[in-house]
């Protein structure tokens, strides 16, 4: 049955996972609204990150979604269907929800915790130990640690639990209110990581708030900006976002080094391939010659079936020997194609050569300059399909 | 006064041990025994019966979070009543009443005694219980209902175990004024042996509500390990597994968890 809901969910696609009409939100005794008329529209299967200066709403907005805050005026609807038609209660267990203080049920296991909405559901016993062991493996939670309780695990494991609790009855919507603001940040960046190769799994639809430009550029394929009072300043695709910044606003909330911040959302491999001032080792010495006075450079780089064997630089080339015995230099300006431009441009910075080599596992693809960074800033870094939801 | 007349006389050079040794000390209608059903029988009734008063209300306001000004207000007026002029008050009036002198003021002024405790250890124990616990169960459609008996109650029952525990253990310290109002009880020793300047009765007295005392500590304890679940007692004690066996598992599957950088870095650090 869920399948069948899947497809005509899926073959119904003009219609967004979740849209806010008119949303405004006034707390008692508050003067202002928390959050201001507010149109939002989500696709099916993206992930929409909400971000913005504390006292923007951006929680209140999220919470207006699973009524945890009834909205003081306009709709709410997940799938076309108005939120307030049905029990808060019922509609929540539709709806998984992950926070930042993971609140995993203390006194229960964690399988009891992942468990938790299809208990309340009423699901078969069976059926919801195959569940339990399935999001298990999915989210990376050993079954071994099944019958342990919450605190014996580490914060990030904790955290990985709770996504599997929110994902246990196979809600079609997903509401995340800063899930990885209290983990360290190389767990944050593995469990960002490990949202996205879920998202692949699994593609719900995403609505994530944080406070961390950094994490909504690489975790969402659209980021609302808000400003306080619940204003949506720009709504738009991360590299739109960084690369267009619609108001002043916008430009200061993403900062000056938002041409930095874009190179993290393109890697190496997205680059058109060149392979910049490059040669056969068995060439001859005057076509390498010619090869760095075409790219204006003072190395020459050697390659032998696809292996990058090092720099030699001009003089030795001009000097007239074989280029297999010129003396080489292999520095550690290498690249693989999975590496951001970000990344890219920092091993640029230190390399000897201004250039790196981009090496897939061994093999040589090519090279990245300071230029063809540049030139990429220039177009639209959004660029790789995976990313367009 | 009439109860003190038809008390058998204990002579004043009896000792501890050959009073506590005589079976006559024990039986019939005025021997320990029977005082102590008296006294345990008012105890239990006060102690279940504070407890359906306080407790409740004290855990719904706890969980909508009303009341904390006003609960603080009952609660100090409740600690400052003197529970004996309390009941010396109301013995007049239920006299008057046509209630008797017993055991109706003392039922209430103990009462008035345990109430404030109780609920005051019930309304904190559910205030403190983690948030993000129960926003999380909020969240996932559990009803108000099932947020305060699934969530809250268990994870505030300790805390209010030990409120209960306390209060029961104040209750039966308290109960031996009865003696002094005209009733029986454990007290009546302690009464009789001051009255007929007898320190075997006083001293044993004293023992006998101690002990009694002291053993309503450990049954509640006992309860509370039998009401329990594992769950919920594993929490009170240390947060580390409780014995070797479990202990040696922690270290292999927290190192060969797949994500190995978490489990050496935030698992690291937590783990002791």
């Amino acid at each position: 049955m869920s399948t069948l809901k899947a497809v005509i969910m899926t073959d119904d696609a003009q219609t967004p996972a979740i849209r806010l009409r008119g949303v405004s939100k006034r707390f008692p005794g508050a003067k202002e609204d928390a959050v201001a008329a507010m149109d939002l529209d989500v696709d099916r299967g993206a992930i929409v990150a909400l971000i913005g200066p504390s006292g923007c709403g951006k929680t209140t907005t999220l919470r207006m979604i699973n009524r945890l805050i009834e909205p003081s005026a306009g709709t709410i609807e997940i799938e076309g269907r108005d939120v307030t038609n049905q029990p808060a209660m019922q509609l929540r267990r539709g709806i998984g929800y992950v926070i930042q203080q993971v609140g995993l049920f203390p006194h229960r296991t964690i399988a009891a915790n992942i468990a938790t909405v299809p208990r309340t559901l009423g699901w078969e016993k069976a059926r919801i130990d195959d569940r339990v062991r399935q999001l298990a493996e999915v989210v990376g939670i050993d079954t071994a640690m099944l019958s342990r309780y919450p605190d014996e695990l580490s914060g990030g494991q904790q955290q990985r639990v709770g996504v599997a609790r929110a994902l246990a009855a196979d809600p079609p919507v997903l509401l995340m209110d800063e899930p990885f603001g209290a983990v360290d940040p190389i767990v944050r960046g593995r469990l960002q990581e490990e949202l996205l190769d879920l998202q692949r799994e699994v593609r719900k639809t995403i609505v994530l708030v944080t406070h961390d430009l950094d994490e909504a550029v690489k975790v969402a394929d659209r980021i609302a900006l808000l400003n306080v009072g619940g204003v949506v300043e720009q709504y738009a695709s991360p590299d739109e976002l960084l690369r267009a910044p619609a108001n002043g606003f916008v430009e200061e909330f993403v900062g000056e080094d938002r041409s930095m911040r874009r190179l993290a959302l393109a890697t190496v491999g997205d680059l058109p391939f060149e392979p910049g001032p490059v040669i056969e080792v068995a060439a001859d010495p005057a076509a390498g010659l010619a090869v760095i006075d075409e790219h204006r450079t003072d190395w020459l780089g050697l390659v032998d079936d696809e292996v990058f064997l090092g720099w030699v630089p001009r003089d030795q080339v001009a000097g007239g020997g074989a280029l297999a015995d010129a003396q080489r230099y292999l520095p550690a300006a290498q690249v693989a194609p999975s590496s951001t431009l970000r990344s890219a441009l920092e091993v640029i910075m230190t390399s000897r050569t201004s250039v790196a080599v981009i090496n897939d596992d061994g093999r040589f693809r090519g090279t990245v300059t300071l230029e063809r960074i540049r030139g990429g800033l220039a177009g639209d870094l959004d660029g790789p399909a995976e990313r367009a939801a | 006064m009439t109860a003190i007349l038809a008390q058998r006389a204990v002579p004043r050079d009896t000792t501890l041990w050959e009073w506590f040794s005589d079976p006559m000390t024990w039986g019939g209608s005025d021997g320990i025994l029977a005082n102590l059903g008296d006294t345990v029988l008012l105890c239990a009734a006060v102690t279940l019966f504070a407890i359906l008063v306080a407790v409740p209300p004290a855990a719904f306001l706890a969980h909508k979070g009303w009341g904390e000004v006003t609960s603080a207000w009952v609660v100090n007026i409740g600690r400052a009543l003197p529970t004996f002029a309390v009941a010396a008050f109301l013995v007049p009036v239920s006299l008057r009443a046509g209630y008797g002198a017993e055991p109706w003021p003392i039922f209430i002024a103990l009462v008035l005694l345990t109430i404030p405790p109780m609920y005051l250890s019930t309304y904190v124990a559910i205030s403190q219980v983690d948030k993000a616990a129960v926003n999380a169960a909020r969240a996932m459609g559990f009803s108000e209902r099932a947020v305060l008996t699934t969530v809250e109650l268990p994870l505030a029952s300790t805390v209010i175990f030990t409120g209960l525990r306390v209060a029961a253990v104040q209750v039966v310290a308290t109960e031996p004024i009865r003696a002094f109002l005209g009733g029986d009880g454990l007290g009546r020793y302690v009464r009789d042996g001051i009255g007929q300047n007898n320190a075997t009765l006083t001293i044993g007295g004293t023992i006998l509500i101690a002990a009694l005392a002291g053993t309503t500590g450990l049954a509640f304890s006992a309860i509370e390990r039998l009401v329990k679940p594992y769950g919920v007692r594993r929490l009170r004690s240390d947060r580390s597994p409780r014995t070797g066996d479990t202990d040696e598992q922690v270290g292999p599957l927290e190192d060969g968890e797949p994500a190995g950088s978490d489990a050496a870095g935030v698992g690291g650090l937590r783990q002791r």
